[in-house]
């Protein structure tokens, strides 16, 4: 009984390592590669785990009865990407292997990564406006496209922390940030005759642009994890989709105005 | 000359806060600075002699190699850094310019700035695949 209760233990413990990873943006293969880690070094051989991208299964037990029999499917909601929780369970997974932490350690460890608080939100949304600033800057604007994309950039993330994810589905949130970001670009254009758009515009968008999907489908289809590797790309084509739109729609707005004007 | 390195300067400093943006711990910053300007660099200094996709692959190429080595010094996931060093690379423009000339009803030029941001995603794809495809000790060995 003492033995099935370890077990039990020590598989909660991997999947919650394995719960973080996965929501934090990490690749199916290192959320697996690090639950049998955990598994393997408290005793438990006998553990199987089956990861999907929003989804992890787990189970224990063998025909002799030695390991407790035990299952979980744990449904992970696919949202924001934290990679210095990324950071931290491999860290820690590390340490267990070279056996730095007990059990009931590991429990409280990976409490304090799910805790871990996250920068500030105005830290964060003055960091988009810097680096829409810089990307503005590469993409061949001038100094003063690069002082526009600030505010443009600043505007857009505050748009997507306040109303853009809590309240609108991804499609709609991403459609419209980037008609935020065109009409934004517009309007700095008409203002300020100097800039140029094209450049405002990419510098802006950018910061919606899901690198973190786009990167670890093509990782996970590297590994042979081809299902988890469609659906993480999907999911990047359908956000590179709704940003064209969202400009597309702007755009075709704004040149009807212009004809209905010169009319 | 000023331009290229204020152009590299200006990647290194959106490359660093996008690192922010995903949450990567800030004592890697430097790195994650270091590897978006190398990249951004490579890929303008390709430029005149390659076409946008070549030139495109081989930043990657140099990102990723970097992303690993330091993953393999520094001791963390190469994620870490590649996220934020491929974002320069990514085709930005060509999105735009795609969604430009659709809406614009001119149909060629869009096909051809969307078929020219494929190509220079499929480039990226294909840098990440081969450079992770390399087997771990090789990163080990240089230590």
């Amino acid at each position: 009984m003492e033995h099935s209760r370890h077990d039990r233990e020590v598989l909660l413990a991997a999947l919650e390592a394995g719960k973080l990873l996965l929501e934090n943006g990490a690749e199916i293969f290192r959320v697996e590669d690090t639950i049998y880690r955990i598994c393997r070094h408290f005793g438990l051989t006998s553990a199987s785990a089956f990861v999907l991208s929003n989804g992890i299964f787990l189970t224990s037990g063998d025909e002799e009865e030695k390991e407790a029999h035990f299952a979980r499917v744990l449904l992970i909601p696919v949202n924001g990407a934290n990679l210095g929780r990324v950071a931290e369970v491999n860290q820690l997974s590390r340490q267990i292997e070279n056996g730095e932490y007990t059990l009931e350690q590991v429990r409280h460890e990976l409490k304090r990564i799910e805790h871990m608080p996250e920068f500030p939100a105005k830290l964060q949304i003055a960091s988009a406006g810097f680096s829409g600033a810089c990307f503005s800057y590469l993409f061949g604007g001038g100094w003063q496209d690069a002082l526009c994309t600030i505010g443009i950039g600043i505007l857009l993330y505050l748009y997507l922390l306040k109303f853009g994810k809590p309240h609108f589905s991804k499609i709609v949130c991403n459609i419209l940030g980037s008609a935020w970001v065109t009409f934004l670009s517009i309007l700095s254009h008409r203002i300020f005759p100097g800039t140029h758009l094209e450049s405002m515009l990419v510098g802006g968008i950018i910061i919606m642009v899901p690198g973190v999907a786009f990167t670890n489908a093509i990782r996970d289809m590297a590994d042979g994890d081809y299902i988890s590797g469609s659906v993480r790309m999907l999911d990047a084509i359908l956000v590179f989709f709704c940003i064209a739109m969202g400009v597309g729609f702007m755009m075709a707005i704004y040149s009807k105005i212009i004809s209905g004007a010169l009319l | 000359m000023i331009r290229l390195i204020l152009q590299v300067l200006a990647a290194a400093a959106g490359t660093m806060g996008f690192s922010l943006l995903f949450g990567v711990p800030a004592r890697y910053y430097p790195y994650c600075g270091l590897i978006g300007g190398v990249g951004w660099l490579v890929y303008l200094c390709l430029l005149p002699a390659a076409s946008a996709a070549v030139s495109t692959f081989c930043a990657t190429v140099i990102v990723i190699l970097l992303s690993r080595w330091f993953a393999v010094r520094k001791r963390c996931p190469a994620t870490l850094f590649l996220i934020s060093g491929i974002f320069p690379l990514v085709p930005g423009a060509g999105v735009y310019w795609a969604a430009y000339y659709t809406v614009s009803n001119q149909l060629p030029m869009a096909l051809e700035t969307g078929y020219g941001a494929v190509k220079a995603a499929v480039a990226i794809v294909l840098g990440i695949v081969f450079v992770f495809e390399m087997p771990e000790k090789w990163f080990h060995r240089k230590r």
